[in-house]
């Protein structure tokens, strides 16, 4: 097996506010993070809310700049989070899937030769050439999704994008990453759903402020992830 | 910190690049080329969204300067007693000038703020989108041009090659704007109050630049001392002139060093634009 990603000693620590720095709160972030993924593992990662686990995907995704520490990875990265955003009103459905698909980096050719499919599983039929401001939130979400999960990268990372939608479109979708998943080389899920990491992962990090408390068996993060949450 | 961009399947590269600050103004012109595809869409966009609600449509780009060059030559008309007949012409080219050069520091300031919410989900060079405003302004300016047809017909003003340095001079305005915008964006973000202070700069920059008056009226009225040496501190004074001698086949008699400066000035913002752009854009998103 081969490396795809390492984090050697990575920290980005959020700045304090000015009226916060006379306490001496600790800044929240990300400090002194380091670990490698595999080709063909899927790396769960754990933690309350606010211990730093999307920083830690961002980061990895190359949207955040670490403040010390190398991030290196191989292959194309793909950041699936907050989808939708970058959404023009004023743009109709298809343009805006060019408009999302160059934002995830593919070119018009990549974009050309999966527009019909995109079109397809967001189920939008002729609102596809309808301004996106005459959209439902639904369908919305269901061209966010669509693009999204259109293209199949190397490393795949999942911030929590798999519960929009209605049911039936949210299970199609459901499937969608969980194919995804499987079709792409190795893949970083973060998420709050024990039972799905527990289902899919291979591995699992818990984060407990900024640093990595726990690395291991699904099973064993999971008791421990538990434990944390009682004290 | 440079954003690597390119896909390398053969080993592991590190996401993020340190270079020397001298390498910015040079990887910001090769950022903006490596994503051609994605600056066109933004400017479709721009482009597509900007009047697609008007009932007149695009036609707005070419009445918005018409209709602003009619009432300030009844303002100005009424407080000078210009008896210029060419002086309705004159103000459309400084409005177009002006308003290009203006909307291009804004648009490329606010870039970072007004994407931040793609910026914390996107891996994208965050210079295209400080580039992709000043070039739709660059389109609708030439498409403002127009409105001058009517005083080339009804003037009788000669078309010459030298109309063909126009656009030149207002790819010259946008790329100064968008270089002191370059400078502005990531300091905005940390220090909100910048912007406020921008805007009132570009709104006080209208009257000391040569939209209601012209580079004459000032020649006539200061000569050539120390207030000329300081007028030639808008960025904006040679390329508006410069447009109005083209259109109207006139010649302002602008000083050598002038075009020197203001030449001069447009680099150096350039160059610490693209430079503080590049080593705090990355970062200065994280902390908004």
């Amino acid at each position: 097996m081969s490396t795809v990603m390492r984090l050697e000693n990575i920290t980005l620590e959020y700045p304090v506010p000015r009226r916060y720095r006379k306490d001496n709160i600790k800044p929240s972030g990300i400090r002194n993070v380091s670990f490698e993924l595999e080709q063909g593992e899927v790396l769960g990662i754990i933690g309350r809310n606010g211990s730093g686990k999307s920083t830690l995907l961002k980061m990895m995704a190359g949207v955040f700049p670490p403040n010390s520490g190398t991030i290196s990875s191989k292959g194309a990265v793909s950041l699936l989070a907050g989808v939708g955003v970058g959404f023009n009103k004023e743009l109709t459905g298809r343009e805006n899937a060019y408009l999302y698909g160059a934002l995830m980096g593919r070119s018009r050719k990549q974009i050309d030769e999966l527009i019909d499919e995109i079109q397809s599983f967001a189920e939008l039929t002729h609102h596809f050439d309808r301004p996106f401001r005459t959209f439902s939130s639904g369908m919305r979400a269901r061209l966010g999704i669509s693009v999204a999960t259109a293209f199949k990268p190397d490393l795949l990372l999942i911030d929590e994008v798999l519960g929009v939608g209605d049911v039936s479109f949210r299970e199609k979708s459901q499937n969608r990453v969980k194919d995804l998943i499987k079709t792409s080389g190795s893949v970083i899920i973060v998420s709050h759903s024990l039972a799905m990491l527990k289902d899919m992962c291979t591995r699992m990090i818990l984060i407990e402020d900024g640093e990595i408390l726990i690395d291991g068996e699904p099973d064993a993060v999971i008791t421990k992830y538990r434990e944390v949450l009682k004290n | 910190m440079v954003l690597k961009t390119g896909v390398d399947n053969s080993d592991l590269t590190p996401l993020w690049s340190k270079r020397s600050f001298y390498h910015y103004p040079f990887v910001m012109v090769s950022d903006i080329l490596g994503s051609r595809h994605l600056l066109s869409l933004l400017v479709k966009r721009d482009i597509a969204t900007r009047y697609r609600r008007a009932y007149l449509g695009f036609s707005w780009a070419i009445l918005e300067p018409l209709l602003l060059a009619g009432v300030y030559s009844v303002v100005f008309t009424i407080l000078v007693g210009s008896s210029d007949p060419l002086y309705a012409a004159k103000v459309i080219i400084g409005v177009i000038g002006w308003s290009l050069f203006s909307r291009s520091v804004t648009s490329s300031a606010k870039s970072l703020t007004n994407s931040v919410n793609l910026f914390q989900f996107a891996r994208v060079p965050k210079s295209v989108f400080a580039t992709n405003g000043p070039i739709t302004n660059i389109i609708l300016a030439l498409f403002s041009l127009l409105s001058l047809i009517p005083f080339f017909i009804i003037h009788d003003l000669p078309i010459t090659i030298n109309l063909l340095i126009v656009p030149f001079w207002l790819f010259f305005l946008s790329f100064t704007g968008w270089s002191i915008g370059l400078l502005v964006a990531p300091i905005s973000c940390k220090i909100p109050d910048v912007m406020n202070i921008v805007n009132f700069l570009v709104r006080a920059g209208f009257f000391l630049s040569p939209v209601m008056w012209t580079y004459d009226m000032f020649s006539r009225r200061f000569g050539g001392g120390w207030q000329s040496i300081v007028a030639h501190l808008n960025p904006a004074i040679v390329p508006l002139t410069e447009m109005r001698d083209a259109v109207l086949g006139t010649s302002s008699g602008m000083p050598s060093w002038a075009y020197g400066m203001c030449i001069g000035m447009a680099v150096i913002f350039y160059l610490f634009g693209s430079i503080v752009f590049m080593r705090s854009a990355h970062k200065a998103v994280v902390n908004i």
